[in-house]
């Protein structure tokens, strides 16, 4: 079978859904939240630059090492680097985050560095003349850099001047910072993109007059151009064009009397003049879109404490200036400022190489394809919609909403995988079926003013200690305390089968309602959660909140050694629950170290969202990395956090194991009861609750679930893995037992049976024994063979 | 459409039509994709053997490419 040799026999999804096709997300919406995201803002340097250079990518190059990279860089962007580079007087260096650790870079060293050490390396094109007559009088480094980026632009343009040279207060600077030989590359630079250079001409008023009506349009620089030979009344030129009172004149540069000279603010005005310039002559508009030229604002936002603080790298030569080891250890010190915040604590994002961003993006193009692979469709069921990147993001990226709601459209669309999810719907709807679910008011009343919800994990994890709460709360809760066991439909929720989740959720109210509107007391704060979401109109609160109002149970205990305390991710928005949690803790004595990453920051432990079952390994990571925060052993209130911590290796207790401990058990080495063993709890918890309470409903299991099997630890832990439940092998048993229809091998002695109860096709390799059947192996495919369809 | 091939020799036998198993064409399909494959099969029943290692290799990564389509 290969990826080319796919028949298709029926249309496919895409074809016959156009109709019905749409995008949750339109362009504009998509924008919006990319613009959400500041990963991509300008660093704080960059931002500064008059000129907006890349100080960031410049710093990477030299701290590798690479100069000829590092002046790649600074020819993109500065006018005559040759200058520019050795003079830069480093606007930027103030906004330099390093500063907050240390001192900030030596910006105006290492370009000095750069441009002394290598030749042009890039030279930048030069488009087609367009024509236009310009002309830029006076020509200080601003003159310069507008008649230079108009040439660059193809507009063919005369530099005047009186002075005998161009370059105007610049020559004011020693030889030894800025050599002669610049003036001249300088101008061999000019003259090569089509600039005219005319020094030493007569500027009187009458010359000026003459010139204006001459050219279509006209820079002045102040420095070396004298304003009152004008012949029109000159007044401030407007900040953002930099127009004169006269149409296509234009004027800027100038030493800034009064204020500290600075040649980034004259090449920053040659810069805008040459636009303005363009637009004149191109009659569009002159301030459109001009708001990031020039130093700006940045919305970068970078955490600097995570970085060791390191002082400025004095050159041995102050003269002489950097060391090529100087300068790369200087370079080295930049932080590379970028935001990744979200992506610093989420293994998804890690996982997938996205900020949100980028995610969205892939999401919306994913969305987009009508025939060919969606190669994001992991990428969206993956995510735990924990929410903890939306706590961490300064602009509140919603990337948990962004994937939950396109589950929902690939649901509706027919193109949503059906292996993510099958798995976790499948044992939601075990949990509400007539094998695991009751609902009764505590035997003996005929009302309750209280409903005891323990939820499907903590049912399937711990049943006895669902009882034992239960008893405790029907002991000291006055009006009747009810029981419901089921699932509050989360995993249906997240999977985005809206109509299957608002189903559950109906039934749901239904039963309260029936119930008499009892406060529904969870234990699950995932329950709890949707509950105050999607049931705002019932009285809901949590277990724990309900249990530090009541005295200590008898009997309950405490660990010898400290415990982190691993909040859920769903706790995330319920502090009194959180609350509660930490005052029973003080209250049974628990010592709780908090880690840094508890509360509103706490980190899915891979059941959130169904990642592990969308993406396995990826579930693995996530437990592993909430485990990591901390080397104490754990204590969890949430089953499936517990669960999950402690299959991987992290002894972690339920906080219920110490309120109402058992005999048989010491509450840290309790290992992860696993998916069958899961069901089984939950289905033997509705037993003995009937047995006990009603023994006239009590549901008798089907006949395949009296198959009994044996099967190692080792094996146990693969068919986990693989999502292959002991209850499915029994299935399988039974059907090839019944039916004799099973393969046989002679040599061993071991029977290979199959069986597809729905989609997915079970086999199981087994021996018959005296104790039961032996199992060997079990795996499955969701590929239908010719005889399933019979 | 080429036939892939998954043959292997293999000492399963048939139980119910007490045969061996013999190399067998047939069509195997996904979500609307198909596949001309050759596996071993019972001749009298159809009873189709599929080897944990095509089950969990070959076969779940076709499965997966096809969930994207």
């Amino acid at each position: 079978m290969g990826e080319g040799d796919v028949q298709v026999l029926l249309p496919p999804f895409h074809s016959v859904s156009l109709r019905t096709f749409h995008l949750t997300m339109d362009q504009l919406q998509l924008r919006e939240l990319e613009a959400r995201c500041i990963q991509e803002e300008q660093p704080f340097c960059t931002a500064a630059c008059p000129i907006h250079v890349d100080v960031r990518a410049f710093m990477t190059a030299l701290a590798k090492g690479d100069v000829r990279e590092a002046r790649k860089i600074l020819d993109r962007t500065m006018p005559f680097p040759e200058i520019l580079g050795r003079i830069c007087d480093q606007p930027c260096r103030p906004f330099c985050k390093r500063g907050e650790i240390g001192d900030p870079l030596a910006i105006g060293r290492l370009e000095q560095f750069c441009v002394r050490t290598t030749q042009t390396v890039v030279k930048l094109p030069k488009l087609p003349a367009k024509g236009g007559k310009v002309a830029v009088l006076g020509a200080g480094l601003s003159g310069m850099t507008a008649a230079l980026d108009l040439g660059r632009k193809g507009r063919p343009n005369t530099l005047i001047t009186s002075s005998p040279a161009i370059g105007g207060s610049l020559h004011q600077v020693a030889e030894s910072i800025l050599p002669k030989e610049v003036f001249v590359q300088a101008e061999a630079t000019l003259t090569g993109y089509g600039v005219t250079i005319q020094t030493g001409t007569m500027l009187d008023r009458q010359a000026v007059a003459s010139l204006l009506d001459k050219y279509d349009a006209v820079y002045c620089d102040w420095d070396g151009f004298d304003a009152s030979l004008l012949p029109f009344a000159l007044g401030a030129p407007d900040p953002l064009t930099l127009a004169l009172e006269r149409d296509g004149c234009f004027g800027g540069g100038g030493v800034e009397t009064g204020e500290p000279f600075s040649v980034m603010h004259q090449v920053e005005n040659g810069r805008r003049a040459a636009l303005s310039l363009e637009r004149h002559l191109q009659q569009v508009s002159l301030t459109a879109q001009r708001e990031k030229e020039g130093a700006c604002a940045t919305r970068m936002y970078t955490v600097t404490k995570d970085f060791a603080p390191a002082a400025e790298m004095l050159p041995a030569d102050a003269e002489a200036g950097y060391t090529g080891e100087e300068a790369t250890q200087e370079a080295a010190r930049c932080i590379r400022c970028e935001c990744m915040e979200c992506v610093k604590q989420c293994v998804y994002l890690q996982e997938y190489k996205e900020y949100p961003k980028t995610l969205i993006r892939k999401i919306y193009n994913n969305q987009a394809i009508v025939q060919g692979t969606r190669n994001a469709n992991k990428l969206i069921t993956a995510c735990s919609l924990c929410n903890q990147c939306t706590v961490i993001c300064p602009h509140d990226f919603p990337v948990a909403e962004v994937c939950r709601s396109t589950r929902v459209e690939m649901v509706e669309t027919g193109h949503m995988p059906p292996s993510p999810h099958d798995f976790a719907l499948e044992d939601m709807q075990f949990s509400l079926g007539e094998f695991c679910a009751l609902s009764h008011h505590q035997p003996g009343t005929e009302s309750s003013t209280y409903l005891f919800y323990p939820g499907c994990q903590l049912a399937g994890s711990a049943p006895e200690s669902v009882k034992r709460t239960y008893g405790f709360l029907t002991a000291h809760l006055q009006g009747g305390v009810g029981l419901m066991l089921g699932c509050c439909g989360i995993p249906a929720h997240w999977a985005g089968r809206t109509a299957l989740f608002a189903e559950t959720m109906a039934t749901f109210k239904a039963e309260v309602h029936r119930l008499g509107q009892p406060t529904v007391i969870t234990a699950c704060s995932s329950c709890l959660s949707i509950f105050k979401e999607c049931a705002p109109e019932l009285t809901t609160t949590s277990l724990w909140e309900v249990l530090d109002t009541l005295p200590l149970p008898q009997g309950h205990s405490r660990p010898i050694q400290p415990l982190t305390l691993h909040d859920p991710c769903t706790a995330r928005e319920q502090q009194d629950l959180r609350a509660s949690v930490r005052s029973l803790c003080t209250k049974l004595g628990i010592a709780v170290v908090e880690h840094d990453y508890s509360g509103e920051l706490a980190d899915c432990c891979g059941y959130g969202g169904l990642m592990q079952f969308a993406d396995k390994p990826l579930g693995r990571k996530a437990v592993r990395h909430k485990a990591g925060r901390s080397d104490l052993d754990g204590l969890a209130y949430c089953a499936m956090c517990r669960d999950n911590l402690a299959a991987h290796g992290r002894p972690v207790a339920h906080l219920l194991d110490y309120l109402f401990p058992g005999t048989d058990r010491e509450p840290l080495a309790r290992s992860n009861p696993g998916f069958s063993q899961r069901h089984e709890n939950r289905a033997r918890l509705k037993n003995d609750l009937l047995a006990e309470f009603r023994p006239e409903e009590s549901v008798s299991r089907p006949a395949h679930t009296d198959t009994r099997l044996l099967i190692s630890r080792e094996l146990e832990d693969l068919l986990n893995s693989r999502l292959i439940l002991a209850e499915d092998l029994q299935k399988v048993i039974h059907h090839a037992e019944n039916t004799g229809n099973y393969l046989f091998n002679p040599a061993n002695g071991r029977r290979l049976a199959k069986y597809r109860p729905v989609r997915v096709t079970y086999w199981v390799e087994y021996e018959s024994t005296d104790e039961g059947y032996l199992v060997h192996n079990g795996y499955s495919h969701r590929m239908q063979l010719p005889e399933d369809s019979k | 459409m080429s036939t892939f091939s998954f043959l292997e020799a293999t000492a399963w036998h048939c139980v119910g039509c007490n045969q061996p198993l013999q190399p067998t064409k047939m069509q195997v399909t996904y979500l609307n994709s198909a596949f001309d494959v050759e596996l071993m099969a019972c001749s009298s029943c159809g009873f189709t053997l599929v080897p944990e290692s095509l089950a969990v290799g070959k076969m779940l990564e076709v499965e997966q490419l096809l969930e994207d389509k």
